[in-house]
């Protein structure tokens, strides 16, 4: 039975985003013209596919901030519970910093932090 | 934590190391050799300290973590596999155009992940071990990515993958939102009128199943089996279909043998099903492939379905059955991928998979042929291979535990599977058509790798070998013993 509001919840929220799509159908006024079915009405007609090779190099920089991003995140519990935890937290925090710092040497040796 | 702790630990450090050596070792130079030669080296290391553990078992090393003999069993099982594996690849990867280095550290993240999933009692461990295990395998079947099937199949894997991890998730969620528990122990105690009956804690259960069904590839959970199988490198797929199910399966051996299966009505069903749906579909598709990888990827998922019917007999003579087939399909498996892998020698882009590559393979390569012919024969289950004996313990399990329309099931479509082996036999049996020039490799010049065609030549004779002399590693199989008594 706690479920109940659960699922009530879940119904209700489908029937307004249903409610209002098909209201919406229903009302609108329904005129396409030529220019109103461009591609984006108020900008600048397309040039060429979309399909081209861009270069997304940034992306290894998003995943290194993401590994330290990570890093940072599991090092503030650990230094406010420092005290009560003793050498061995000590210990291992000092491995796991390890393992992340020899990462960076990797990816810094394998030319990730250029930008080509 | 003690020292002794460690020490129980130590396969398990020194794989979790082992990369992280390698990552170094490559920031200082990238060389192939060096890469491998450590990759083997810790292989082997961690391997000589899972058989100096077995005095010590059994161990349990925080709630996580249970060092018993039964998972020392799978880890060396897993740890040899990953050496062949790493052996395989190192031919294959020579031969192609790819920075090889870094897929021996993919491979063993996912050997210790899947080393940390058989020693699981946890919830936690069990995910943390397998999504070490995926995430690596993400990688390693895309590691191609200059050939579009690899990276296909590699995105196939993550997207599907990805998708199951989060119906465990989910399952482990309500199981514990209803319990309270995480511990495989603590789920056991938990009594029966409590949790069968609770239709939430079951849901949970069976939520579970499908991502555990998806890791084993079973129906109705296997339709990335072919596509992922033909688009990995060989020598991954074998690493695919090895060592990521049979760490699958030491953990459903160990999880549900902690609760009484019988106890879950549904559950138990529903795993029955799943066997005997995948017996008919895996053996019936892959009659009509005609790629020699798809043709393995459908046989290996008829052959999980022949390990549930193991494993659903229950107590000591499923781990036993269990284990003795998973031994046998690892062995069979393993060379039946390294044959695939050792012909591959030309081509970015495509592989020796076509059954017509394989056509009059007797005459221009006949060690390769027989040792396939080995494989094939020990997959259909013929006597004087390990396949044989495996399908036989399986069988009298089955008997044993009273799962009649089971074992029917089991041996009529085993008989389907002979049709598809033997028929690939045949295939390399025929006289090379003279007028076309075979497709693949076969130029003289190009002899497989040394170091691939050992570890087949010792794959074939280890599987005659445990075919004709089954008794020392029965032996060794009625020693495993589940938990910290």
């Amino acid at each position: 039975m706690d479920y109940f509001f659960v699922l009530m919840l879940a119904g209700m929220s489908a029937a307004m985003v249903a409610g209002g799509l098909a209201f919406s159908f229903l009302i609108a006024p329904h005129r396409p013209g030529a220019i109103k079915n461009s591609p984006y009405e108020c900008g600048e007609p397309p040039i060429g596919q979309a399909w081209v090779q861009f270069n997304v190099g940034y992306y290894l920089f998003g995943l290194l901030f993401l590994v330290f991003d990570v890093e940072a995140a599991f090092l503030y519990p650990w230094a406010v519970a420092f005290h009560g935890l003793g050498f061995m937290a000590f210990l291992e925090m000092g491995i796991f910093l390890l393992v992340l710092i020899l990462g960076l040497a990797y990816a810094w040796k394998k030319g990730a932090l250029e930008w080509v | 934590m003690s020292s002794f702790d460690l020490y129980t630990l130590s396969p398990l450090i020194v794989l979790c190391s082992a990369p992280v050596l390698v990552m170094l070792a490559i920031a200082v130079r990238r060389s192939h050799e060096t890469s491998v030669a450590i990759t083997l080296a810790s292989l082997g290391l961690a391997f000589v300290l899972v058989r100096q553990l077995g005095a010590e078992a059994p161990r349990q090393i925080t709630p996580l973590i249970v060092i018993d003999r039964f998972a020392l069993f799978y880890m060396a099982l897993i740890i040899a596999a990953a050496f062949v594996v790493a052996v395989q690849g190192y031919g294959y990867l020579k031969r192609r155009h790819v920075q090889p280095d870094e897929f021996y550290i993919l491979l063993l993240i996912a050997t210790a992940g899947a080393a940390a999933m058989a020693a699981s009692t946890h919830f936690a461990s069990f995910y943390l071990g397998l999504e070490c295990l995926s995430v690596s395998l993400y990688v390693m079947i895309g590691y191609l990515r200059e050939s579009p099937r690899s990276a296909e199949a590699g995105l196939k894997y993550l997207i599907l993958a990805a998708a199951s991890a989060a119906f465990l998730l989910f399952g482990m969620a309500l199981v514990y939102a209803q319990l309270g528990i995480l511990d495989f122990a603590g789920l056991a105690h938990a009594k029966a009128t409590q949790t069968g009956s609770d239709m939430i804690v079951v849901l949970g259960f069976v939520m579970m199943l499908v991502a555990v069904g998806f890791k084993l590839s079973v129906v109705p959970f296997h339709m990335w089996t072919p596509d992922v199988y033909e688009g990995a490198p060989a020598p991954v797929t074998g690493f695919v279909a090895t060592v990521s199910k049979a760490s699958v399966f030491a953990l459903l051996l160990r999880y549900f043998s902690a609760m009484d299966p019988h106890l879950y009505r549904p559950v138990y069903v529903a795993v029955a099903l799943t066997a005997v749906l995948s017996m008919l579909a895996g053996n019936l598709l892959a009659l009509r492939q005609d790629n020699v990888k798809r043709i393995l990827a459908y046989s290996s998922i008829a052959h999980l379905g022949y390990v549930l019917v193991a494993y659903l007999a229950g107590g000591p003579a499923a781990i036993q059955a269990v284990s003795y087939y998973l031994v046998a399909y690892f062995v069979t498996t393993l060379g039946a991928f390294g044959v695939v892998g050792t012909l591959s020698t030309r081509g970015e882009h495509r592989e020796m998979d076509s059954i017509d590559d394989y056509r009059g393979l007797f005459w221009t390569r006949p060690w390769l042929a027989t040792a396939f012919t080995v494989m094939l024969l020990s997959l259909a289950g013929i006597p004087l291979t390990a396949g044989f004996i495996a399908k036989f313990s399986v069988m009298s399990a089955g008997v044993g535990a009273d799962l009649a329309r089971l074992v029917i099931v089991l041996a009529l479509t085993s008989i389907i599977g002979l049709f598809y082996y033997l028929r690939i036999v045949a295939v390399m049996c025929a006289r090379p058509a003279q007028s076309t020039a075979p497709v693949g490799a076969y130029v003289p010049e190009e002899k497989a790798s040394r170091s691939g065609a050992l570890v087949l030549f010792a794959l074939t004779v280890t599987l005659v070998w445990i075919g004709v002399f089954p008794a020392p590693l029965i032996g060794i199989l009625k020693t495993l013993t589940l938990g910290a008594h």
